[in-house]
């Protein structure tokens, strides 16, 4: 249902061959992505868990903050050896020229066995200037000469007259299920993201940069939740998940990984999980590091250890105040939160990020991929009584 | 005596672009105090032993200490070798609360406890976390036995004033070394003007940093160069409305301002940079607003800071060795001067 919401969407204002493109890839995943049948798939909240005690925003998404918009192209195509399971999802961080509108942003590296491009100038600056895009790890050069055509493109004094600027690409590696030495993207599969991108529900699990995404023993992918904070803010958090093994995984504190009893579990080494939170709260830079650090413990509560091989990497933006680079004047008017109010943000950041993880398994399909690897949907009717066994179900 | 003039104007092409402030000093920013406190005596030990305490402390009061307030703060720390307490909130919430004390690395817990003290006296809630930074003064000084009491502390911070520092060996600075010379205190200060507006930039700095092979100094005693280097210390305010990523980066440009007085071969010195910005104060804890509204200034001004803070630390250092008396210290050791000329080698000119 959501999928097809997710096409009418796109269609609209893209030319035909970008339509066409986007068909093709349509029928590619109805031929090869769904090859094993399973139960639909839900959020976390449907199955009747409600992760810590803050509400979320009406769309229980990282979009919930206002002007945040998501887009994502997925790439399925192909069997065997040559079977391309991945993609690429877009963050914009607010509806504006974010070239002319910079947001605060920082960031904080859990592990640092991944890429995150533009992490120096962003670390520097204190500022995002660039949407922030999620892909298969030998992708990254593809789309970050994508995101640098793009950004040139609406912006054309760019790197001539004016500041270039370092795209925010940031990777998990999809071999699993994809041949993903093909670097089966192209430009015009960015170009379609940015097109794609909206506000409102976003499409979860194996979609755009988590197409091809694992996680916890299962089938991974894009995940995202909210919470609203005192009734005047936002916190969203949006995750590509391609970490954690099965023993590990914890939902809502319950060891529900280790209580799975079917046999087909096994999906390569754990990998990576790139982790983005945004909000609407005046956070400065040194703060909004702060709560970066406060999404790592978001993961650990999902059962994540943090394995030496998973690129952990973390960014987080504030879209309360826009730094106008052509200010005339010297100084800006900003909002900073008192650092003895920040709490409630840590909270919502650690409740968000839990969920947002926890629905990228909830949400992701059964896939079969490369030499014919399969990654399973969390069961989701086991999970189910798993945690009602444990008695914390709430119906 | 050095003329210092004189070579800081042979210099201008390097430090002189920005004019000073009235008094070429840190206390140039509203607000900000400096006080010394120096012990420089011989005494008899308990055993019968003869002790020579050459040390101090020498206080920065950034904002009027009574106020219940914090201000941004930007750190930054190059090979860090001393102790520098206050340092996990001054990086990870950017703010200061409290006085800084630069002393001799045997007297900080004397400090910590000292700066409590004075901020309880004063009716504040609290100055925590102390902000202090510790100096091996062991050259000259019998530093072991030479630990300062809470009152010599609380007299460098009750004595602190707005009016010019006193330099060179004096404070912290009595038993520092330097390039093999004597080293101690320096401050200077720059004005920057933005628009119509006009803004101090302003660093108290103690040298106790680089190698006596740089200048063939060879001491006193046997070969100092065997010595180990300790740290530069450079505490820098302005009064420009920075918020922490801001001050963060031009205290690391402060930091690196330093290493053009080094050769390759002067690699162990550590250099320690905070700098604070007096001009968003914030309440404290669970006070005020839930949000500050706050003017920073743009990024794109950022470079002048810097070169302002670059010249007037450079400055200071020059200034630190060209005031510090000579002092004759533990083991008959005696560090000198520092003679024009050396400083122009120091300076490569």
């Amino acid at each position: 249902m959501r999928r097809r919401n997710f096409i009418k969407g796109a269609l609209v204002g893209i030319s035909w061959p970008q339509a066409e493109t986007l068909f093709k890839s349509v029928r590619f995943q109805q031929k090869g992505g769904n090859a094993v049948s399973d139960a639909p798939r839900k959020r976390l909240r449907e199955l009747g868990i409600q992760i810590g005690t803050l509400e979320p925003g009406p769309c229980n998404a990282i979009t919930d903050v206002d002007g945040v918009k998501v887009g994502h192209t997925t790439i399925v195509k192909g069997d065997g050896s040559q079977a391309v399971r991945t993609g690429v999802t877009v963050i914009f961080p607010h509806s504006g020229n974010i070239y002319e509108e910079e947001v605060f942003a920082s960031s904080f590296i859990l592990n640092g066995w991944g890429e995150m491009t533009g992490m120096a100038r962003l670390e520097q600056t204190g500022k995002l200037e660039t949407p922030i895009f999620l892909t298969g790890t030998y992708n990254v050069g593809i789309v970050y000469d994508a995101a640098v055509r793009y950004l040139s493109g609406i912006n054309p004094e760019m790197g001539i007259s004016d500041k270039m600027l370092t795209p925010v690409v940031a990777e998990c590696f999809d071999e699993f299920l994809s041949d993903a030495r093909s670097r089966a993207i192209s430009k015009e599969d960015v170009f379609q993201a940015i097109m794609n991108a909206q506000g409102g529900s976003v499409e979860e699990g194996g979609v755009g940069g988590g197409t091809g995404m694992t996680a916890f023993g299962f089938k991974g992918g894009i995940g995202t939740s909210s919470r609203k904070v005192d009734g005047q803010y936002i916190v969203g958090v949006l995750v590509m998940a391609n970490t954690g093994s099965r023993d590990q995984l914890r939902i809502d504190g319950i060891p529900v990984g280790k209580e799975i009893t079917d046999s087909h579990s096994k999906t390569g080494k754990t990998k990576s999980i790139i982790l983005i939170a945004a909000t609407d709260a005046p956070l400065l830079p040194y703060q909004l590091r702060k709560v970066s650090k406060r999404v790592a413990l978001g993961l650990a509560q999902t059962g994540s250890i943090s394995h030496t091989e998973s690129g952990d990497i973390i960014l987080a933006f504030s879209t309360a105040n826009r730094i106008l680079r052509k200010k005339a004047g010297p100084f800006h008017n900003l909002k900073a939160i008192n650092d003895f109010w920040i709490t409630p943000v840590y909270q919502a950041t650690v409740e968000a990020t839990q969920e947002a993880i926890l629905n990228a398994l909830t949400s992701a399909q059964t896939m079969t991929g490369r030499d014919g690897n399969t990654a399973y949907g969390l069961p989701l009717g086991q999970v189910k009584a798993i945690i009602r066994k444990f008695k914390r179900i709430r119906e | 005596m050095n003329n210092g003039k004189e070579i800081i104007g042979r210099m201008k092409h390097r430090m002189g672009k920005f004019s000073p402030g009235k008094k070429n000093s840190i206390t140039d920013i509203q607000g900000v105090r400096v006080g010394h406190l120096t012990v420089n005596k011989d005494v008899l030990d308990p055993s019968g032993q003869s002790v020579t305490v050459r040390t101090g402390a020498t206080a920065v009061i950034p904002y009027p200490a009574e106020r219940e307030m914090r201000i941004f703060t930007g750190s930054f720390i190059l090979c860090g070798k001393g102790e520098v307490t206050g340092y996990q909130v001054a990086d990870d919430f950017c703010y200061l609360n409290s006085p800084i004390v630069l002393t001799n690395s045997f007297s900080v817990g004397k400090a910590y406890n000292a700066i409590l003290s004075y901020g309880f006296d004063l009716g504040r809630e609290e100055t925590w976390p102390p902000f202090i930074i510790g100096l091996d003064d062991s050259f000259l000084s019998d530093m072991k036995k030479s630990t300062l009491d809470e009152e010599q502390i609380l007299s460098a911070l009750r004595e602190a004033s707005k009016e010019l520092v006193e330099e060179g060996s004096v404070g912290i600075g009595l038993g520092l070394r330097a390039f093999g010379w004597k080293g101690g205190i320096g401050t200077s200060s720059r004005v920057i003007t933005m628009g119509n507006e006009q803004f101090t930039c302003g660093v108290l700095v103690a040298t106790n940093n680089g190698n006596p092979r740089q200048t063939k100094n060879t001491g006193s005693d046997g070969d100092p160069t065997t010595y180990p280097d300790d740290s530069l210390i450079i505490v820098g305010g302005v009064d420009v409305p920075l918020v922490p990523y801001q001050l963060k980066l031009i205290a690391k440009r402060l930091v690196l301002s330093e290493s053009c007085l080094h050769r390759a071969e002067n690699y162990s010195s550590s250099v320690v940079c905070i700098l604070f910005s007096t001009a968003n104060p914030m309440s404290m804890e669970n006070q005020g607003p839930r949000v500050f509204d706050m003017q920073v200034m743009d990024d794109k001004l950022l470079e002048k800071i810097i070169q302002a803070g670059t010249e007037a630390v450079l400055e200071a250092i020059i200034r630190s060795l060209l005031k510090a008396a000579p002092v004759q210290g533990k083991s008959g050791r005696v560090l000198k001067t520092i003679p024009d000329d050396e400083i122009g080698k120091l300076l490569r000119e």
